[in-house]
């Protein structure tokens, strides 16, 4: 006998690509989007070790080549695409925790507010320090007079503890807030996407992944809140010595272009005139 | 042949088989049922579904033990080829239902384990944990769905049967029936109608079947023309759970694997029945049984139980009777792994673990032995004839009836675990019959259009006098209430005339109280009021089938039990005065033979069903005293062996007759 | 039969029952919540007090109404019929004990049609979606035919003891009702349109929903048997595909309300697991 004939798929390119849009939101919370929160938070931390410390760790995140590049494709988009995709996925369920008290399903609901709160956190967070866009324009006239975009990597802790400061304890709460909301997101998604993808199957396997990512979940947030108590705690004024001083000796070191769009002081000048370039720029001999 | 379509009414394991094999015989099937078919009643059978296997072969069984085993379990009471053709399909059944997919318990090699059943000394009984016709009526239910997928079925749930279309030369052409949502009566043109509607133990108000068994489509079938067969013979099986609303049936598997029945030894023990000693048990089939122990059949079991609490007032309970069947003694993970499906049942509402405590048990309705009569073809073996449109055909040609509702295959008492077995036999062996009735016959879609319209136009009668009869006074779920407390008093285990008398007359005046039955509901949607008020309308007839037999069998055989009417018991103790009472014994075994080894037929005569006794078909095996090996009664076999013998002598000197001239 | 209900339990017990139960005369139409009131026995589950609403056809205020339409088969929680929300949660009304609901909740018990599925009428829903899930994944064993050809493959303990949980299902729905990524699909008969018209509509509607836990579960079931296989391929196809496998949120309310106890989530992980290989192996195998 022959069997079902099966239906050409139908409906929207959404419904028609489903399994593929899954699978890759799944992925991409893990990995670019994941992995890279993991490293962020982890640098972030090594600010509770001191300005200086963390001040390294920013140099090493600006020297990499192209970054805006690297950023867009590897951290905004994703997160774009994640972002996306996710609030499509969180409006397709209906959560029903007040009827099934269970606490997968509290976690299933919470991924989706998390999910919530990460997508007003981070849009909002790369907004106040990095400011989303490094036009001028945008920068001059739109970010930076609303109290936006306001990180300067070669003074990063200083600027980040002025950013911080700049609304009494609004921007710490809502650190708080987002970092709570995103490592949870991270962790308990770590522990969806394994069934997702088929990692762990049985309860008991299940039982011991979320021991497993429940720890997980509980360092990150522990070393994302040590960063937000390590920044208010940070002497702006201080921390802005030692780091330009490290800006100098870097520059004079030839180890880094100087650069006063990533300074607060060059950054408040109409035209800022730094010393004048030592490596000479890269098209000039010809590359 | 394009236009031909068959009609399957019912889908449990005996219409799903034989849906998909008419599917699979290319013949189109329109397939109806009250309810989902995935839902059916089979779905509830626990225990397991009986085969000769590799295992007991090598242990001297053989199919033809099966089917003995069936015969005498049956007290004589069945046509023999019927039986005889169904235990030779057995084994292939299995191996059928095996490569579906039914998910069989398996020995540590991977062979399908097997478990002891009631009536047999061989391990027969295949199962699926406790819930094996849930397994075989998913697996059913599965190939259905791929015929359904293909195009081949077209299914009608939630639909109601309302009886046979016959033409004018009384041959069944199709059937009308309502849908339950929409009220709608329509009918069904088909050139053969299979009828698969189960058992009809609603007829007792509570048993342990389905709320769908009401027989209200056998009736229909009954009142339109079609035979009834040995209504009279219920099965009380001996283990189920009492409840306020069902009596959940706690399986004989539960013996199977080990369990056992007893009672305290002492009167109104108020002890914990597991700090009662050994020595003060008093495992009453056991010793009374030593042969079958636990496992004698339902019948018998279910009197030893009736009487212990009855007569000897041995019940473990004060306030109501019921004995202990104990499991406490297995250990947990056999239990689970065998038993897990009725355990949790009795868990579920008792609210006690059977793994701890023995379970408190008493017997309960259980299975319609009778059904509608069904005719067959005898071949020169003993068996059937393959193809035969006259197998499972009932009074009115091109109606077939197969599983729980005909009457063919278990006479007396049935064995547990065949009749899954007798149900999913029938609705195969009956495909290929089926195709050569409709060859040659005129197709139904052929014939005037006023045959079904005529047969709708009666239904739909039927349905408005009902809707609007709100003067009736009477309510249908009060008398259904009453209908089954008298037949459950009056027509169960102990059955007495002037009782059945008094249910008879009772029974009767009741049917006339039916018909005015006033509804809560007279809408024209989903009216469950109008559907069941129906179905308790047509209770009456089967009820009356059920009564008039016990009435007029003035004897006991099997599950029909009439102390007025029972062999004496042997009295004597002096061994040679002993052996003549078995003498006599057996001369009144041979003379009540005589009178009663014939299955009550009755006909609806518009009010009344007419009751004619018919002889039985019992070429393959004589009858012989069922004692199961009752301790006190060897005497009897004894006796009954040396004539046997004496017998067969005989035979053997006289000149040699032609064999299977049927 | 002959026997009486077990005896009375010796707590105080009220003498009636409250019910709240949501009708609905017929599907669109919308629903309102009736009280009832019945006499309290010992051993009643929601099943019996729905028989006593059925006979006595009175609201608590007297006003004589239709009995409320339910729907019921075996009463012992293996035919999956009577499915319904009680006091909030998704349940078998015939497992559904009273004095086990009173201990929650002595007031009142309260009836309702589940929600996922349309109403036909009262607590009577429709559950062709579910069915015809079980469709979508081919859920049976491709057998050449119904003749004698001997036994099945031989299938060790093992095997058997991982499937026969499985194969408990009996589509009741719970698992369903209690999905927050399992959505009500309910569509309206448009006026003159046919039967088949009609059904072909609803089950264009249902494929492009999630099939549910239920059928994941059953898709593995026959993936993992030896001659089922056969069609494994076209049933992760659609467990791929358009409401398949990604659909699920691992909320994992389904497991937790399945009343056979069947491990759906495990089935969903192994579902997960091979819808992983059989995507991959969709692109590079071809
Ligand atoms: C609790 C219990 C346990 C059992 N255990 C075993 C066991 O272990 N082994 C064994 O061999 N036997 C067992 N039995 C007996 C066995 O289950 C039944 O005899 C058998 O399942 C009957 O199957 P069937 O196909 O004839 O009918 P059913 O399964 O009862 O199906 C009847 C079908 O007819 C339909 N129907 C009925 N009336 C109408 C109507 N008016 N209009 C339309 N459709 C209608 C129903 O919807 C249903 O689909 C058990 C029985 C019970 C009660
Ligand atoms: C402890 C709290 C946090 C602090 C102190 C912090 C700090 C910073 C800083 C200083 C920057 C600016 C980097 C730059 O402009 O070069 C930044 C950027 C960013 N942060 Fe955070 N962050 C925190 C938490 C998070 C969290 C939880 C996320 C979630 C994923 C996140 C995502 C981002 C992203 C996407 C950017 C922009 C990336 C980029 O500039 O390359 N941050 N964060
Ligand atoms: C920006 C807003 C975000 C939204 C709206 C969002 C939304 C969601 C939603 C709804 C899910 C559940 C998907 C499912 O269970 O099927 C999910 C899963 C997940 N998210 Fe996010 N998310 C966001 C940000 C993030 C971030 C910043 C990370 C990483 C740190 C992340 C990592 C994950 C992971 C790993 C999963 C698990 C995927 C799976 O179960 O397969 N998400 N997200
Ligand atoms: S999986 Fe469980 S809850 Fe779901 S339909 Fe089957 S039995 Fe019901
Ligand atoms: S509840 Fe639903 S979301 Fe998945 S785990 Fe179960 S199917
Ligand atoms: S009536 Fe069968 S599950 Fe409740």
């Amino acid at each position: 006998m022959t069997e079902t004939p099966r239906a050409e798929p139908t409906g929207s390119f959404f419904q028609r690509n489903e399994f593929l849009i899954r699978r890759l939101h799944s992925l991409s919370g893990l990995v670019p989007v994941g992995a890279y929160m993991c490293v962020h938070l982890l640098t972030n931390a090594s600010l509770s070790s001191g300005p200086e410390v963390f001040q390294n760790a920013v140099f090493a995140i600006h020297s990499i080549p192209f970054l805006p590049v690297v950023e867009w494709a590897f951290i905004f988009l994703p997160i774009i695409f994640h972002a996306v995709a996710g609030i499509w996925i969180a409006r397709s369920g209906h959560s029903n925790v007040g009827r099934y008290r269970y606490a997968s399903n509290r976690r299933y609901t919470w991924q989706r507010i998390t999910g919530y709160i990460a997508f007003v956190f981070i849009f909002t967070h790369v907004f106040h320090l990095h400011g989303w866009f490094h036009a001028d324009w945008w920068l001059k006239s739109v970010a930076e007079p609303i109290g936006m975009a306001q990180f300067r990597p070669y003074n990063a802790a200083s600027s980040l503890a002025q950013a911080m400061g700049s609304l009494s304890i609004v921007w710490p709460i809502f650190y708080v807030i987002g970092v709570l909301a995103c490592t949870f997101h991270l962790a308990n998604g770590i522990w969806t996407a394994g069934i997702t993808w088929g990692l762990w199957i049985t309860p008991a396997a299940q039982r011991r992944a979320s021991y497993a990512c429940t720890a997980f979940g509980v360092l990150l947030s522990l070393a994302g809140l040590s960063s937000v108590v390590a920044v208010t705690r940070t002497d702006a004024a201080a921390a802005k010595e030692i780091e330009d001083q490290m800006y100098n000796v870097r520059v004079q070191g030839r180890m880094i272009q100087p650069d006063d769009h990533k300074r607060t002081d060059g950054h408040m000048n109409e035209h800022p005139k730094g010393p004048e370039p030592i490596i000479p720029q890269a098209n000039a001999v010809g590359l | 042949m394009a236009s031909n379509r068959v009609l399957v009414v019912g889908g449990g394991l005996a219409g799903l088989s034989a849906t998909m094999k008419l599917a699979e015989l290319g013949i189109p099937v329109d397939l109806l049922s009250l309810t989902p078919v995935k839902r059916s009643h089979s779905v509830c059978a626990q225990g397991g579904i009986n085969s000769v296997n590799d295992q007991t072969r090598q242990q001297g069984d053989s199919e033809w033990n099966h089917f003995d085993d069936t015969i005498y379990g049956g007290d004589f009471l069945q046509n023999q080829p019927p039986v005889k053709e169904m235990a030779y399909w057995a084994p292939k059944v299995i191996d059928l239902m095996d490569r579906l997919g039914v998910t069989f318990n398996r020995t540590p090699e991977g062979f399908i384990d097997r478990r002891r059943f009631g009536g047999t000394l061989y391990k027969r009984t295949a199962f699926a944990g406790a819930t094996t016709g849930q397994q075989l009526l998913y697996a059913l239910d599965e190939q259905v769905r791929r015929h359904e997928a293909a195009g081949l079925v077209k299914k009608y749930e939630f639909w109601d049967f309302l009886g046979p279309i016959l033409d004018d030369g009384g041959r069944c052409v199709g059937a009308v029936a309502q849908d339950m949502v929409s009220m709608q009566i329509r009918s069904f043109p088909a050139d053969a109608v299979v009828v698969a509607t189960g058992g009809c133990g609603l007829i007792y108000g509570r048993s342990t079947m389905s709320v769908f068994c009401t027989g209200s489509a056998a009736s229909r079938c009954f009142q339109a023309g079609a035979k009834y067969g040995n209504g009279e013979f219920i099965q009380v099986h001996p283990t189920a759970i009492p409840g306020a609303d069902k009596l959940r049936l706690m399986s004989e598997s539960a013996r199977g694997e080990g369990g056992r029945v007893w009672v305290p030894r002492k009167p109104n023990d108020t002890r914990p029945p597991k700090s009662i000693p050994e020595s003060e048990r008093y495992y009453f089939l056991e010793e009374r049984f030593p042969k079958y122990g636990n496992l004698v059949p339902r019948d018998i079991a279910t009197r030893e139980i009736f009487n212990i609490c009855v007569n000897e007032g041995l019940s473990v309970d004060p306030n109501r009777m019921c004995v202990y069947l104990d499991l406490t003694h297995i250990s947990r993970a056999e239990l689970d792994r065998k038993l897990g499906g009725i355990l949790e049942i009795y868990e579920k509402f008792q609210g006690v673990d059977p793994r701890e405590e023995p379970m408190k048990i008493f017997p309960a309705v259980h299975y319609s032995m009778g059904g509608l009569w069904v005719d067959y073809e005898a071949n020169s073996e003993g068996g059937l004839v393959p193809g035969s449109p006259r197998n499972q055909c009932t009074s009115i040609p091109g109606l077939y009836a197969i599983g729980e509702c005909d009457y063919q295959y278990h006479g007396a008492n049935r064995l547990g675990a065949n009749s899954l077995l007798s149900c999913i036999f029938s609705g195969l062996f009956i495909g290929p019959g089926i195709v050569n009735w409709i060859k040659s016959n005129k197709a139904s879609a052929d014939l005037p259009k006023s045959v079904f319209e005529r047969a709708v136009g009666v239904e739909e009668a039927r349905h408005k006098k009902l809707l609007s009869n709100t003067s009736g006074g009477e309510n249908p779920y009060l008398i259904h209430q009453e209908l089954g407390d008298i037949m459950t008093r009056s027509a169960t285990v102990v059955r007495y005339n002037d009782q059945l008398t008094d249910a008879y007359s009772k029974v009767t005046q009741m049917a006339e109280q039916a018909r005015r039955c006033s509804l809560a509901d007279t809408g024209n949607w989903t009216n469950q009021n109008v559907i069941f008020t129906k179905a308790l309308q047509d209770m009456f007839p089967v009820a009356e089938c059920i009564l008039k037999g016990a009435l007029m069998r003035d004897e006991s055989r099997g599950a029909h039990y009439k102390p007025d009417f029972s062999m004496p018991s042997l009295t004597s103790t002096d061994p040679t005065a002993r052996h003549r009472e078995a003498e006599q014994w057996c001369d009144a075994f041979d003379e009540n033979n005589r009178k009663f080894l014939k299955s009550s037929v009755c006909t609806w005569k518009g009010n009344e069903p007419d009751l004619k006794f018919e002889d039985i078909d019992t070429r393959l095996l004589p009858p012989r005293p069922r004692l199961y090996g009752l301790v006190g009664a060897e005497v009897i076999e004894q006796v009954w062996k040396e004539r046997a013998e004496a017998k067969a002598r005989e035979k053997a000197s006289a000149p040699k007759e032609l064999v299977g001239s049927a | 039969m002959i026997a009486s209900g077990p005896e009375a339990d010796q707590k105080r017990r009220p003498s009636k029952i409250n019910v709240r139960v949501l009708r609905q005369d017929g599907p669109g139409l919308p629903p309102y919540w009736e009280r009832h009131q019945v006499d309290y026995e010992p051993d009643m589950n929601v099943i019996s007090v729905l028989q006593k609403i059925a006979a006595q056809a009175k609201t608590s205020e007297g006003k004589s109404v239709t009995p409320v339409a339910w729907d019921c088969g075996c009463l012992e929680e293996v035919c999956g019929s009577c499915t319904m929300v009680i006091n909030g949660r998704v349940r078998q009304s015939c497992s559904a004990l009273v004095d086990r609901l009173f201990e929650d909740n002595p007031e009142e018990i309260e009836l309702q049609p589940m929600t996922k599925f349309p109403v036909v009428r009262d607590l009577v829903i429709d559950r062709s979606r579910l069915f015809h899930s079980l469709k979508r994944v081919q859920a049976w064993v491709p057998v050449d035919g119904y003749y004698d050809m001997g036994a099945g493959p031989r299938i060790s303990r093992e095997a058997q003891e991982q499937n026969y949980p499985l194969s408990q299902c009996m589509s009741c729905g719970c698992c369903l009702e209690a999905c927050p990524q399992f959505n009500k699909v309910e569509l309206q008969r448009n006026p003159g349109e046919s039967d088949e018209d009609f059904t072909k509509r609803k089950e264009a509607a249902y494929e492009s929903e999630f099939i549910g836990a239920h059928a994941i579960s059953q898709a593995m079931l026959f993936n993992s048997h030896p001659v089922a296989k056969s069609l494994e391929k076209e049933r992760m196809e659609t467990i791929t595909s358009t409401g398949g496998i990604q659909a699920c949120g691992n909320a994992q309310n389904c497991v937790a309300v399945c009343p056979k106890e069947i491990p759906l989530t495990t089935s969903i992980a192994r579902a997960g697991r091979a819808a992983t290989v059989y995507a991959f192996k969709k692109i590079f195998d071809r």
